[in-house]
């Protein structure tokens, strides 16, 4: 995959998308912590997060 | 006023959701103080009104974010927002990036090299990148804010330079 935005560094995550944590690192580790947060959220089942989160996937055309 | 039950009965919609979940939503206030901090609020603030009037999210359109105002955002410029392509107020930079910001609410997958490409000639990598995720804060607010029914915009007091919200970290 490639960026459309010029990145410091050619590294790739663990997902194997480009590492962009050396962009904006407040913004990277507000994301992270939003992620974080909403998947300890209370009463959210993981079948239904995870067929939401799928469903979403195909209807944006994102193949992560 | 929002539809979920069983929030307490005191405060803004947003505050009583929060009381709900603090850590979610203190979570959400700093993502967006973080992009207002990290692009020309400007340019954050024309995005933003621009997506309420895509999105029909009337309570983003009645707010202002004082920071954008003193930076030179006049009500004159924010009234002909609508014709921002053909308006002679607004400059290559701001169609730019108000190009980008359209396309990626009405159909993300439409977003091009060249979108892309033409803010990338006004803005560094990190503003840009800054700037998209500020188009993905603004939209998903406003969309949930749409869903669930609030009515009042929990970004006046963010915009205003307010304090933080009690449940913020």
């Amino acid at each position: 995959m490639r960026s459309r935005i010029p990145l410091p560094t050619e590294e790739v995550t663990g997902l194997g998308i480009p590492d962009t944590s050396a962009l904006a690192p407040a913004v990277g580790a507000a994301l992270g912590r939003l992620f974080k947060e909403t998947t300890r959220l209370p009463n959210l089942g993981n079948v239904t997060s995870e067929l939401v989160r799928i469903r979403n996937a195909r209807f944006q055309v994102c193949h992560l | 006023m929002t539809w979920l039950p069983d929030l307490p009965p005191y405060g803004t919609d947003w505050e009583r959701m929060s009381a709900m979940f603090p850590g979610a939503f203190a979570a959400v206030e700093e993502l967006h103080r973080a992009v207002w901090a990290s692009v020309d609020p400007v340019l954050v603030e024309l995005a933003r009104l621009r997506i309420a009037t895509l999105l029909g999210f009337e309570a983003g359109l009645t707010v202002r974010s004082r920071e954008a105002r003193d930076a030179g955002l006049s009500e004159d410029k924010i009234a002909e927002l609508s014709s921002w392509p053909t308006s002679r107020l607004f400059s290559v930079r701001e169609r730019a990036c108000l190009a980008l910001a359209e396309q990626f609410v009405i159909d993300v997958n439409g977003v091009t090299d060249r979108h892309v490409d033409d803010v990338l000639e006004h803005l560094s990598s990190e503003e840009c990148y800054a700037f998209v995720n500020a188009l993905s804060a603004l939209e998903n607010l406003q969309r949930a804010c749409l869903t669930l029914g609030v009515t009042s915009s929990p970004e006046s007091e963010w915009l205003s330079g307010g304090p933080r919200h009690p449940t913020s970290v």
